[in-house]
């Protein structure tokens, strides 16, 4: 029977929630499609493929020193050899930093359309219908992949993971793997030392919103100072250099669970929302009534920042 | 070093955006510029020109409102470009852009290196870069936050989750996707204009490059999300949003 497979994403011998999260929605649409949902695990041993097992009926794995660190050229051969001995109709992973690494490679593998970066996918009339945030997510669109088969990657968190079950099977699959053209030295941290505001119970964070580094300065410090909390920043605000890195808010940057965040000229892109939706109570000042972060938050105030906040620090 | 850069325009997205005819966007009110990400593309290969010495070429596939941009990258230094102007790729999916620009890089000959960014500002979709690669049998990489070469060996840094990177080296031909961040993009100077009017610009077709106009995809519809937003908002001027916003935080969630 045609499978639908999961490609594993793992770290350090761990495998990534989104990787399980992906692994429900390939069962959903393997039983909308009447096939069966199985996963690929490439590492160096077994250990992760044995944890995929716990929450996919079938796993195939793939071992090798070379797979230790993902690279595309090493994924490539690996999924080349799993699609050499399988029948793959489509192929599913997250679309994190290694997903989108890989994810145009997997669709020419394949020789399949590919939709990336989805939040939904659902069979209708025999092809797979998927639906995604577009134009800074103010925009969403339902886009169909028309061949027979299909690649598919996801957003982080777009849906929750099944518990762990019963074990499935792990099957190993041979590769030879060679001529890997990135050359990985090695993994740096790269805020070692730095500030930690992921432990801040109030976190002010200004975004593009703020105009210049001067007046992010002016508005933002005073008002973290304030209210004895952090000030961070969203990624425009770190590549401009307004401040540093360390207090990068968002998926390239901190996770953060305070009980108060405050986001001040922040348009909520998705990549900073996965950062910070888990804070207790969350206040948006923008100017802008279409801003996503509306979305999410607990007090909107739709209105210029150089007004409010200096009206909040008279009434603080 | 031969380097092309592919580059994008999109719409501002601080736009009112307006859906017509199910798919597109209404662009009567919308101001275009170059995709944000692209910008820094632009930048890492003015910076290895100079470096390493060579020409760097745009390579753009849209409609005729992208010429402007394109000039702009003239400006910013670019020596020269192609213009893939084809409705047939305009209405394509990715999988059609990616084959227009890899056969528009192809038609070039001898590139070491072809610079996107890691993502269009529109779509999203983050795959054109490494289809290309792929198209091209060149090695690739995304999202990249650091950026050398000494001509024939690239030193890179790519971006991982949480404050990581991954440092790795490549020698070849490559497609690199750039993450924002890795540059100061710079502005063009006002020489920098004059000369980008006289810049080389080819305009193409799908049927002049022989690319692939099959799309493998299909857009069935765009819409507005449907939010289910519990957010209270909070009126008046500024003044008193700024007093009821902290009364809030105060008397009713109590978080300060």
């Amino acid at each position: 029977m045609a499978k639908i497979l999961v490609i594993a994403d793992h770290n350090n011998g761990e495998v990534e929630g989104s990787t399980l999260e992906v692994c429900k929605i390939a069962k959903e649409l393997a039983s909308s499609l009447g096939a069966e949902a199985a996963a690929a695990v490439f590492a160096k041993d077994d250990s992760v493929a044995n944890e995929v097992a716990k929450y996919i009926p079938e796993v195939f794995s793939v071992v090798d020193g070379s797979l230790e660190n993902y690279t595309a050229d090493a994924y490539a051969q690996a999924l080349k050899a799993v699609l050499e001995a399988q029948d793959i109709k489509g192929i599913l992973f997250a679309h994190n930093y290694n997903g989108t690494d890989f994810a145009g490679k997997a669709a020419m593998l394949l020789d399949a359309g590919i939709s990336s970066n989805c939040f939904k996918a659902v069979v209708d009339g025999g092809s797979v219908l998927t639906t995604r945030n577009v134009f800074n997510g103010k925009i969403q669109e339902d886009k169909k992949v028309t061949t027979d088969k299909f690649v598919v990657t996801f957003e982080e968190g777009c849906v929750d993971a099944d518990a762990a079950g019963s074990a499935g099977t792990v099957t190993a699959v041979a590769a030879s793997i060679s001529d890997i053209r990135t050359n990985v030295k090695e993994i740096i941290e790269t805020m070692v030392g730095a500030v930690d505001i992921s432990q801040a119970n109030v976190i002010v964070t200004g975004g593009r919103g703020l105009k210049d580094g001067d007046k992010y300065k002016e508005i933002i410090l005073p008002l973290a100072e304030k209210l004895g909390g952090e000030y961070g920043g969203t990624r425009p605000v770190i590549d401009s250099g307004w401040i540093e890195a360390a207090r990068q808010v968002g998926q390239s940057g901190k996770t953060v669970t305070p009980d108060l965040y405050i986001a001040v000229g922040v348009s909520g892109s998705i990549q900073h929302m996965a950062g910070m939706k888990g804070a207790k109570v969350i206040a948006a000042i923008n100017k802008d009534p279409e801003a996503p972060i509306f979305n999410i938050a607990t007090y909107g105030v739709i209105g210029d920042l150089f007004e409010v906040v200096p009206s909040m620090m008279s009434n603080l | 070093m031969k380097i092309v850069v592919c580059l994008k325009q999109v719409p501002d997205m601080e736009s009112k955006f307006k859906i017509v005819d199910n798919t597109k966007i209404d662009e009567s009110q919308i101001a275009f510029k170059i995709n944000d990400f692209d910008n820094y593309a632009v930048e890492a290969a003015l910076q290895l020109k100079q470096k390493n010495g060579g020409e760097v070429v745009i390579v753009t596939a849209g409609p005729a409102r992208a010429v402007k941009d394109i000039r702009q990258a003239f400006a910013m230094g670019a020596d020269w470009g192609i213009h893939i102007n084809d409705e047939v790729v305009e209405n394509g999916d990715n999988y059609v852009v990616a084959s227009a620009l890899a056969k528009a890089i192809e038609s070039i000959g001898d590139v070491d290196l072809v610079l996107t960014g890691v993502q269009s500002e529109d779509i999203q979709a983050g795959t054109t870069g490494t289809m290309i690669a792929d198209m091209l049998g060149m090695a690739s990489l995304t999202n990249v936050v650091k950026l050398d070469s000494d001509g024939s060996l690239l030193s890179l840094n790519r971006e991982l989750a949480g404050g990581f990177a991954e440092v790795s080296e490549i020698s070849g031909a490559a497609v690199l996707s750039v993450q924002s961040g890795l540059n100061e993009p710079r502005y063009p100077t006002l020489p920098g204009i004059m000369k980008a009017k006289k810049k080389k610009l080819e305009v193409k077709t799908a049927a002049d490059l022989g690319s692939d106009t099959s799309s493998r995809t299909e857009l069935a519809k765009r819409f507005f999300p449907e939010v289910e937003s519990n957010c209270e908002m909070i009126e008046g001027d500024g003044a008193a949003q700024g007093v009821s916003l902290v009364d809030k935080l105060k008397n009713e969630a109590k978080v300060i």
